[in-house]
């Protein structure tokens, strides 16, 4: 288990202030954040490239906070791949190995082992400023993974990559992480990424940790509108909240959207913490947010037991190939998502009345 | 101009005179010499300037800047009263290292005249370098020495080789700074731009020229060598 306790680092232009994670034994950790979030300079403090300032931080129980990147067992994978461009594929992929004197033989299996795992074997004798981006990100993959590190670091490792290569890699960098079940922390600014890999989410945000939870919980209950905006929350909304009959209700420029009294949680929390809640919203200016695929549209009013139903007319429709968006101004304007077959049934034009619909449950409060 | 003025033949004769293969050796020697000196300075310096920050970095760097800008001649007047005539100089002078008309005083000159040129381009090859290679070095088991060792070294290769070809020929080509501090005295600090300027001031037209001519093949051989190896590198 990796566990950094109120580490502090000042690098001038980045920062770390006081963070404080923990990562299970062959948990996948995958960080988000915006740009110049301090991700980076989190990995390279876990691999001991700096020295923290302040805190510590403990692997297997073990200090580490001031030992040397080579006795941590930690190993970092770049976005732009870093192999040593000198030394062939297969020379790469032994480098560690041999600088902890591991006996040819068994340098020679280990990286037969790990090359056959990632397919990259036929690559062996050739440089890697000869190699495609996926081809060199999967060295570098090997590289790390065969070391056995207790704990990979992976910086934005398919940032680089196009559509496809990325889709494979991904898949593979799951596979990996169940063949070896190595701890891995991730970076990225990829949501395809969380979702399929995550076990856990960190999002950070001037180098600070704001949220940690699962990928649902990040992505339905942001903590605040950072996080919000940031994981592409479309329908941000800001209003009064008020209580009514045991729901809340919030009003944004004289709509009112109904809530849940504890703002769009899944059952959890006690009911304490929900009137708590409630309580400490009433009055107050609180945001509200809707996910594009949770609200229905429609061309009539539906009958349903949603308690959030409005009438209003589309207002701009982004085709976007799989997926199309559509903004309807309902007093506020709402994007809502459609497969392409649902619009194209739904024959949808700018200006034509429609409706929304969606439950009080769909609505986060925050 | 130079090239079509004397025939091979003569070439070859004056090439067989002993003062200009006395010349040639002595040419060679303290030019091998300083350019190792060089490297031996610049590589650490280059390395430090390009990785770390520390106090007074950019006064290094305004300081290792200032002796391209200098005349070679003041630079050697500089250094001959450095040598010949302050507490240092004298007391190296006193322990056997006399430096004032000597050869090595040829070394001394071509080594301050060079070194800042060596660390522009060393400096400039580290920083093509990003640390990253390192950092990722160090995670597979790597020392910081190992990693500058079994990385950033093999990387800077062109660099260095570069740096160490124009740093020779440089060496080889310097007259100013060595006329200063060796002076020029025939076969004894008559190195082959020495040889050039006194066989040119006493009229032997054809030892003159075939010594330009080594000269030039060497700076044409040593250009070819270091545009290949560092092409666009920026210094």
């Amino acid at each position: 288990m990796l566990r950094m306790e109120k580490v502090s680092k000042n690098l001038g232009d980045f920062v770390l202030r006081d963070v404080s994670l923990e990562v299970g034994d062959g948990e996948y950790l995958v960080i988000i954040g915006p740009t110049g979030s301090g991700k980076t300079i989190l990995m390279e403090t876990v691999a001991g490239i700096y020295n923290p300032d302040e805190g510590r931080i403990f692997l297997d129980g073990r200090d580490i906070t001031g030992e040397a990147p080579r006795n941590r067992k930690v190993c970092m994978v770049y976005q732009d791949y870093m192999l040593f461009p000198h030394l062939s594929v297969e020379e790469n992929i032994a480098f560690g190995l041999k600088s902890r004197r591991v006996s040819v033989g068994e340098v020679e299996e280990k990286v037969a082992e790990v090359s056959d795992l990632l397919g990259i074997s036929h690559l062996h004798p050739r440089r890697p400023g000869t190699l495609s981006g996926g081809e060199k990100q999967r060295v570098a993959i090997a590289r790390a993974i065969v070391m056995e590190p207790s704990v990979m670091l992976l910086d934005e490792p398919l940032s680089a990559l196009d559509g496809l290569t990325r889709e494979r890699l991904r898949r593979e960098l799951k596979r990996i992480h169940q063949v070896y079940g190595t701890t891995i922390i991730h970076v990225t600014h990829n949501f395809e990424e969380v979702f399929s890999l995550a076990d856990k989410v960190a999002v950070m945000n001037k180098g600070e940790i704001v949220q940690v939870g699962t990928p649902e919980e990040i992505f339905r209950r942001p903590k605040c509108e950072m996080i919000a905006s940031f994981v592409g929350v479309e329908n941000i909304f800001r209003g009064v909240a008020s209580k009514s009959r045991g729901m809340t209700e919030i009003v944004v420029d004289g709509l009112k959207i109904v809530a849940t009294a504890e703002g769009g949680g899944d059952g959890e929390g006690n009911d304490g913490e929900r009137s708590d809640k409630l309580n400490g919203w009433e009055g107050r200016e609180v945001f509200a947010s809707v996910r594009p695929e949770e609200i229905l549209i429609s061309k009539v009013p539906l009958k349903s037991s949603a308690r959030n139903s409005f009438s209003g007319r589309v207002e701009e429709i982004a085709n976007g190939g799989m997926m199309v968006k559509v903004w309807v101004d309902v007093g506020i304007s709402f994007m809502t998502m459609l497969t392409r077959l649902g619009y194209e049934e739904m024959d949808l034009k700018v200006g034509d009345p429609v409706y929304l619909t969606f439950k009080a449950t769909a609505v986060h409060v925050f | 101009m130079v090239l079509t003025r004397s025939p091979p033949e003569t070439l070859l004769a004056s090439l067989s005179s002993k003062e200009i293969q006395f010349a040639i050796v002595l040419s060679l020697k303290t030019s091998v010499a300083s350019t190792i000196l060089c490297l031996l300075v610049a590589v650490p310096a280059a390395y430090a300037l390009a990785r770390y920050d520390f106090p007074g970095k950019s006064v290094a760097n305004t300081l290792l800047d200032m002796p391209l800008a200098l005349p070679p001649l003041v630079a050697g007047v500089g250094l001959l009263l450095f040598f010949g005539t302050s507490l240092p100089g004298r007391e190296l002078a006193d322990a056997g290292l006399v430096f004032v008309f000597t050869p090595l005083g040829i070394v001394a000159a071509q080594f301050f005249v060079n070194v800042p040129f060596m660390v522009r381009v060393m400096r400039s090859t580290f920083e093509g370098i990003s640390p990253r290679y390192e950092y990722v070095a160090k995670t597979l088991g790597c020392t910081e020495g190992q990693a500058l060792w079994r990385v950033t070294l093999p990387m800077a290769s062109n660099g260095l080789v570069a740096g160490s070809v124009i740093t020779w020929s440089k060496a080889i080509g310097e007259f100013g700074a060595v006329l200063m501090m060796a002076g020029a005295t025939r076969m004894r600090t008559e190195t082959l731009p020495t040889s050039l300027f006194l066989n040119m001031s006493c009229g032997k037209l054809d030892e003159a020229i075939s010594v330009a001519t080594i000269l030039i093949l060497i700076s044409v051989i040593s250009l070819y060598v270091f545009e290949r190896r560092v092409g666009g590198l920026r210094l």
